[in-house]
């Protein structure tokens, strides 16, 4: 928070010379920094191909998205597939917006989503105030009721919608309208995390009455309207002439198709064919720097593919055995040997962009001699055990074998299964697996995926005899930042110490596009091309 | 050898003509009808066996999807749970016993109903429509160029047997046969779209449907073209010597039939008949999707679709690709036969 321009929020996009410039240049390539400065100002430019002059309008912008396929969907508060982040940000949006440091505004200051305020009146209560004049895309005006239908739909179990779990301290019962542009929320208990919820980019505000397929299927508020939408394949966007932000977005249309194969993107790229790309192969990145008329943005990612322990199934169960596998690894190889270096080393601890992220513990690094006497005082020297993994996403199948070979120099022997069925019949009941997350805070992150009651908690964290659970709720209730921030950081010693993720490392997002498009910058947080050009309304046509 | 002219083409059809003038006798009377003579009475047994290998093929692919896993757990991913899984399973009918489930599908198949695909949640034959048509166009286009280039070329190169065009195209048809698909087509994008050239697109262009996007078509087609031709060619050219070397050939040239003539009308014909077999497989291979070059260039076809199935285990869609891939390889198949029939005097003069 202490960064932030003295600039209304609201205006920041527009503003031809922002902080955003001097901090990030467009098409910069940020050098994999250290990691310890996580959670200070991470991204630093290496190049500055300068996205200057005025933003004009017009064009059919072309992205060509890794992935997708029969399962596509387009629903405003959930995705499966990458393709889908890309339509979802393009015709809905979220009551609060992170910015290109993934902080949300202050308490208090100018949001820059939907809504105007977000305040949390008592450590259960919420109160959301929404932006007047804003317009679905069928000119129905947004108002309480809208809100309040959204968040009972990610909230209904029924609709099984991933947001639901972060946002389960809401009672949907004692959502009350005020009036028509103002929403208050009671809880079932204390969080303090409501804030950073909301501005998830799946956590959609849709009208009221709205199904995936019913006659509202595509009406949001989003900068773009729904032409058509092919799963597996293609979706046309047109500009949304009534959007709120002023002068906003520049291009006429949109169209995102998917490709199966990411060597088909490089190539429809380099001939000019669509205008950027999600996620460029490592291999490609020299192709694509090297070519005249591509950039390449490489933006620091919070996203992470944990190998876990769970902590109450043998031989994990004793915590000098997982000590001595988060010794094992040697993260700097890993992360070079899976990602070619294009990532961030990690300490075991998720949320790196979390204010409140602990950068005082010192970075773990491989020390085999002391793996092997912590093995040894376990009693187990010569473990052998298994590490299951599947091609749930890039990356989680060679962390678990490079992993395997690293373990042997402390004579553990790792055997590899990559089974297609993971997910499903043996995921969250197995000793040590692999698995992958996108970033989001710390509590949100621990609601999601290191309490009892979360719903992907691969190491039955935390013990039994743990504070840990006690500390989570004080953290919840404390509506001071940095009375918070002191309990997280006791909670992140806790799973320093004894937890069961093995957290390696952050990966960066690497992207490319064609440098005539403008506007683009190095942005942190969970989605690939700036947030997809913040929904495809900061980037145009230069 | 040289007396045999078409030894290889009249394999297949010996298989199929059931006893010939064996013991038709004892038959009961449904079989003696199917023993009508000639080009039609080939054709109508022919067809019928085809549809009895489609009723095993059937089954087969019904027990093969079977192994692919379970489809509710598929759909749900991370978010199974015990209850979830059985419900599911109840509303696909994954609860009741694989005779019903066979039956229901086969059932539905017949009234053109292949169920609904299971990931996009639409029926499985609007999902394919557009996809069918598109590898469907991309077949003709390629076997429609590469066959009578390859006919002609693996002809000519017989008339030039040891002499430099024949040499050449030996070498470069052994080149492009050992090449893999997607080697070819990345070459051509490097050099025609990318790297050294920028002329051609290098995807063909997303949400065109393909024939108005004809520049897009032709390195996807000249792909095919590379990966299909050297084999039509070196067949063609070995049926061809053969041919040129029987004692028909000899004595029509001995009549003082001009040269054209005993080439297109003696020689041409008995030389096309085990290219025929070589150009059905080749063409259902090419019509199975071929997954490579519909990657490579983005190009919307069942390939794609049939590995996006599989991956998602989506049983109605990956079951009824499988029939429609085996359908093309018997109706390919008996159009070979026929046409091999049609122009081989003396296999006709046989039925």
């Amino acid at each position: 928070m202490v960064n932030r321009p003295p600039v209304r929020l609201n205006n920041l996009d527009s503003l031809p010379l922002s902080r955003r410039e001097l901090l990030l240049g467009a098409g910069g390539l940020v050098l994999a920094g250290t990691l310890a400065g996580c959670g200070s100002s991470g991204s630093s430019p290496s190049s500055s191909a300068a996205s200057t002059g005025t933003p004009k309008p017009g064009g059919n912008f072309r992205l060509g998205v890794t992935g997708g396929g029969s399962k596509d969907i387009m629903d405003g508060q959930t995705i499966i597939t990458k393709p889908d982040q890309a339509r979802l940000v393009a015709g809905w949006e979220t009551l609060l917006v992170y910015d290109s440091q993934y902080k949300l505004p202050s308490a208090g200051g100018t949001q820059t989503g939907l809504a105007e305020e977000v305040t949390q009146d008592a450590p259960d209560q919420w109160t959301i105030k929404l932006r007047p004049g804003i317009t679905f895309h069928n000119g129905k005006p947004l108002t309480a009721d809208d809100v309040i239908y959204s968040l009972n739909r990610i909230l209904d179990p029924e609709v099984g919608l991933f947001g639901g779990a972060g946002l389960a301290s809401i009672d949907p019962k004692q959502m009350q309208k005020l009036d028509t542009l103002t929403v208050r929320l009671k809880l079932k208990g204390p969080d303090s995390t409501i804030a950073d919820q909301l501005g998830q980019y799946y956590n959609g505000i849709v009208p009221d009455g709205y199904t995936r397929t019913g006659p509202l299927k595509w009406v949001g508020t989003g900068p773009y309207t729904v032409v058509s939408f092919k799963p597996g394949a293609q979706s046309v966007h047109k500009k949304n002439p009534d959007y709120w932000r002023t002068g906003q977005p520049y291009f006429d249309q949109v169209t995102i198709t998917d490709f199966a194969d990411p060597t088909a993107q490089v190539n429809a790229l380099l001939a000019g064919q669509i205008d950027a790309m999600t996620d460029i192969p490592f291999a490609q990145i020299e192709v694509a720097k090297q070519h005249g008329g591509l950039s390449v943005l490489e933006s620091q990612g919070g996203g992470w593919l944990p190998l876990c322990m769970a902590i109450d199934l043998k031989p994990f169960d004793d915590v000098r055995v997982r000590q001595a596998m988060r010794l094992i690894v040697d993260r700097n190889a890993m992360l070079e040997q899976v990602l070619s270096g294009h990532g961030h080393i990690a300490n075991d601890l998720y949320s790196p962009f979390d204010p409140a992220y602990d950068t005082s513990l010192p970075q773990r690094t491989q020390d085999i001699e002391q793996a092997k006497s912590l093995l040894k005082s376990a009693g187990q020297e010569g473990l052998t055990f298994d590490l299951h993994t599947t091609d749930g996403a890039a990356g989680m199948v060679d962390s678990a074998n490079v992993f395997a070979q690293q373990a042997k120099a402390a004579g553990v022997t790792v055997n590899v299964h990559n089974d297609p069925n993971y997910y499903g019949d043996q995921y969250l009941k197995l000793p040590f697996s692999v698995d992958f997350w996108g970033t989001r805070n710390f509590l949100p992150q621990v609601a999601n995926g290191s309490i009892p009651t979360a719903p992907y908690n691969e190491c039955h964290w935390p013990p039994k005899d743990s504070n840990y659970l006690s500390l989570y709720s004080q953290a919840l209730a404390e509506i001071d930042q940095g009375k918070r921030a002191d309990i997280i950081h006791e909670m992140q010693k806790l799973e320093y110490d004894e937890g069961g993720y093995i957290i390696p490392f952050f990966n960066n997002l690497v992207d490319s596009y064609s440098s005539k498009v403008q506007g683009f910058n190095v942005n942190r947080g969970t989605l690939n091309l700036d947030s997809f050009g913040h929904g495809y309304r900061t980037i145009w046509f230069g | 050898m040289a007396t045999e002219p078409s030894g290889s083409a009249s394999e297949p059809v010996d298989v199929t003509v059931p006893g010939g003038p064996g013991p038709t006798g004892a038959a009961p009377g449904w079989r003696r009808a199917l023993h009508v003579g000639g080009i039609p009475g080939f054709i109508v047994r022919r067809m019928l066996l085809g549809v009895l290998v489609l009723a095993a093929v059937s089954v087969v692919v019904f027990l093969a999807t079977q192994a692919l896993g379970d489809p509710a757990r598929a759909i749900l991913g991370r978010t199974a749970t015990p209850t979830s899984l059985h419900a599911l399973r109840k509303q696909l009918n994954l609860d009741q016993p694989v005779l019903t489930q066979y039956w229901h599908w086969v059932t539905g198949l017949l009234h053109g109903d292949a169920g609904t695909s299971l990931s996009a949640n639409v029926p499985v034959t609007d999902y394919l429509r557009d996809r069918v048509v598109n590898s469907a166009f991309l077949v003709l286009l390629s076997g429609g160029i590469s066959i009578p280039l390859a006919i002609a070329i693996g002809s000519y190169a017989a008339l030039q047997r040891d002499r430099t065009f024949d040499v050449v195209t030996s070498i470069v048809t052994l080149a492009f046969a050992a090449l893999p698909e997607f080697v070819v087509g990345l070459i051509l994008v490097v050099v025609f779209s990318t790297t050294v050239f920028d002329v051609l697109p290098a995807i063909a262009a997303p949400g065109v449907r393909p024939w108005n996007d004809l520049k897009g078509m032709i390195l996807p087609t000249a792909t095919l073209v590379i990966a299909v031709t050297p084999y039509v060619v070196r067949i063609m050219r070995a049926s061809m010597i053969e041919v040129l070397e029987s004692d028909y050939v000899e004595m029509a040239r001995l009549k003082g039939l001009p040269e054209r003539q005993v080439l297109i009308r003696h020689a041409l014909p008995n030389a096309l008949g085990p290219t025929f077999q070589v150009i059905a497989i080749n063409l259902a291979y090419l019509a199975g999707g071929v997954i490579v070059v519909e990657y490579l260039f983005n190009y919307q076809g069942i390939g794609g679709a049939m590995r996006d199935a599989v991956s998602t285990s989506d049983l109605p869609l990956v079951q009824a690709l499988a029939m429609l891939i085996a359908a093309l390889y018997v109706v390919l198949n008996l159009l070979a036969d026929i046409a091999t029939i049609l122009v081989t005097p003396r296999l006709r003069t046989r039925l």
